[in-house]
């Protein structure tokens, strides 16, 4: 599981995922996603398309972490892009309706900075 | 921990024995995945069996108490044909830990606010979601959770 980021101007962080968020995965993360998710940055976007497998412990630190950002008046949005497992395992979840989920870059960005 | 799998005439079985351990859930994985190409079960079902069986393990370790995590845990993997044209892939969990039957949860209601979303409960919705069939029993103190997806034979 890697994690990395972008800052893609003063007020957006673009977070990258890759591996599987299983149990192992998301501890391995975990920390240093937290960190990057409160920084001084109030929009963040989490690019999952190139996890490989979801699992219940990877949507919660999603989840947990985008509400952190938002009681501080931020906003976390996902990018999915084609990965179809990932986006089958958000919408069964419901995920997505707590999450707004892009499969166009532009667009998450969009939706992040609005 | 063992590892052997077996040619019947009513299918191809198989069987793992991983420790109750976080660490063991992805070996887990790797031997479903690997067994499950060596018996010909596709890789969409291969993926939804994954998931469940990632989140029942997980269960087990988290909320099974102390007699889930110091025995081992055991799987078996079984894939049959139910007629002509329908193949069923089905993996059964057994566990020495608290008796819960998954089949009894109730989910909770969506929340359809971040505010409103509270952690747990989502493992068990994924399991119930991903597969096509669930049932579980307990007997002489061992939960034994079986979960099936199935597709048409080509």
């Amino acid at each position: 599981m890697t994690i990395e980021y972008v800052d893609v101007d003063e007020n957006l962080r673009r977070i990258s995922l890759s591996g599987r968020l299983d149990i192992q995965g998301t501890e391995a993360i975990s920390g240093k996603f937290t960190a990057l998710s409160s920084t001084a940055k109030k929009q963040v976007i989490v690019d999952l398309t190139a996890v490989s497998f979801l699992a219940s412990m990877g949507i919660r630190e999603l989840i947990s972490n985008a509400k952190a950002l938002q009681r501080r008046g931020g906003k976390m949005v996902l990018f999915v892009g084609d990965n179809a497992l990932v986006a089958k395992i958000l919408e069964t979840t419901n995920i997505n309706e707590l999450l707004p989920m892009f499969t166009d870059a532009a667009e998450a960005e969009k939706a992040a900075l609005a | 921990m063992t590892n052997g799998a077996t040619s019947l005439s009513a299918g191809l079985c198989a069987e793992l024995s991983i420790e109750a351990d976080s660490a063991e859930i992805r070996r887990a994985s790797i031997w479903i995945a690997k067994t499950g190409m060596d018996f010909g079960v596709p890789m969409e079902q291969l993926g939804r069996l994954d998931i469940c069986l990632n989140e029942v393990l997980a269960n087990v370790i988290e909320h099974g108490g102390e007699e889930a995590i110091s025995s081992p845990i055991g799987l078996e993997f079984l894939v049959s044909r139910l007629d002509p044209s329908n193949l069923e892939a089905a993996i059964t969990v057994s566990d020495s830990g608290l008796a819960f039957d998954p089949l009894s949860f109730e989910q909770k209601p969506r929340t359809h606010s971040l505010e409103e979303a509270e952690p747990g409960g989502l493992g068990l919705t994924m399991m119930q979601e991903f597969v096509d069939s669930l049932s579980y029993r307990y007997r002489d103190g061992q939960n034994r959770l079986t979960f099936c997806v199935r597709w048409l034979n080509p």
